[in-house]
């Protein structure tokens, strides 16, 4: 199964990142222009982005201060990602004053790319290299 | 998607590959798959044949890998932003009470 990993360090604790997983107001702080969103179980995930890319999913996972996991599409005819069709997982990870947040995409329509050595391992050793204080340069897709 | 990485395939053969799915099912995930762009379909006489159109998956993937990133980024700013908001706050806090004693 393929998956999307991202992840970011950031210089705050997790009582302070929580809300902007949670509170619509301060989602839309560094994503989206309106989120429409309940996080429980179940509840809507609805970020839209610009003025037309309207995603959407629904939570699946809320644990205060360590995780929230919602199914994620884009609402639009003929979209390759459907809403509802993958699910994010984005968990906090305290490390001393700082926290590591993770991002893990799943159930992407890409699990070939894996099986032929192109694609995601491109990304993680950029991340390696940046996560460790290096500069990976300007992003250049991998070979093909 | 694995299937029709590298060679192009009759619905047929892929069907063969999915012993529980029925044809038209097949079908119905190819057409999906098309519409979408990801697979492109030939015509060989009266079979119909199917290919992944990698540019496209990798396009969508790299598109993905951006859109996620750059929130990362922006999540980190504001988040630094309001820690730091809130260590001033306390920081004011502390010297108040020093001050009143």
């Amino acid at each position: 199964m393929t998956e999307l990993v991202r992840e970011i360090v950031i210089d705050a604790t997790p009582e302070t990142i929580w809300p902007f997983l949670t509170e619509p107001d301060k989602h839309v702080q560094w994503l989206g222009t309106v989120a429409e969103i309940d996080p429980r179980p179940g509840g809507t995930y609805r970020v839209k982005v610009g003025d037309r890319h309207q995603s959407g999913g629904e939570y699946v996972e809320v644990v205060p201060l360590e995780k929230v996991v919602f199914t994620f599409g884009w609402d639009e005819p003929n979209h390759p990602i459907p809403a509802g069709s993958t699910t994010v997982e984005i968990s906090l990870h305290p490390e001393g004053t700082k926290t590591r947040v993770r991002l893990v995409h799943r159930g992407l329509p890409a699990d070939a790319i894996d099986d032929h050595g192109h694609g995601w391992a491109h990304y993680l050793e950029r991340l390696a290299t940046v996560g460790e204080g290096g500069d990976a340069g300007p992003d250049v897709a991998p070979d093909q | 998607m694995r299937l029709v990485w590298s060679e192009e395939l009759p619905a047929t053969s892929i069907a063969d590959h999915f012993a529980d799915v029925t044809r038209p099912a097949i079908s119905q995930h190819l057409g999906v798959l098309k519409e979408a762009g990801l697979v492109s379909e030939r015509r060989d006489g009266t079979r119909r044949l199917y290919r992944a159109r990698q540019d496209e998956v990798r396009k969508l993937l790299e598109e993905l890998d951006r859109y996620w990133t750059a929130g990362l980024e922006r999540l980190r700013d504001a988040s630094e932003a309001a820690q730091h908001a809130t260590d001033v706050e306390r920081e004011k806090g502390t010297s108040d009470d020093r001050a009143r004693t």
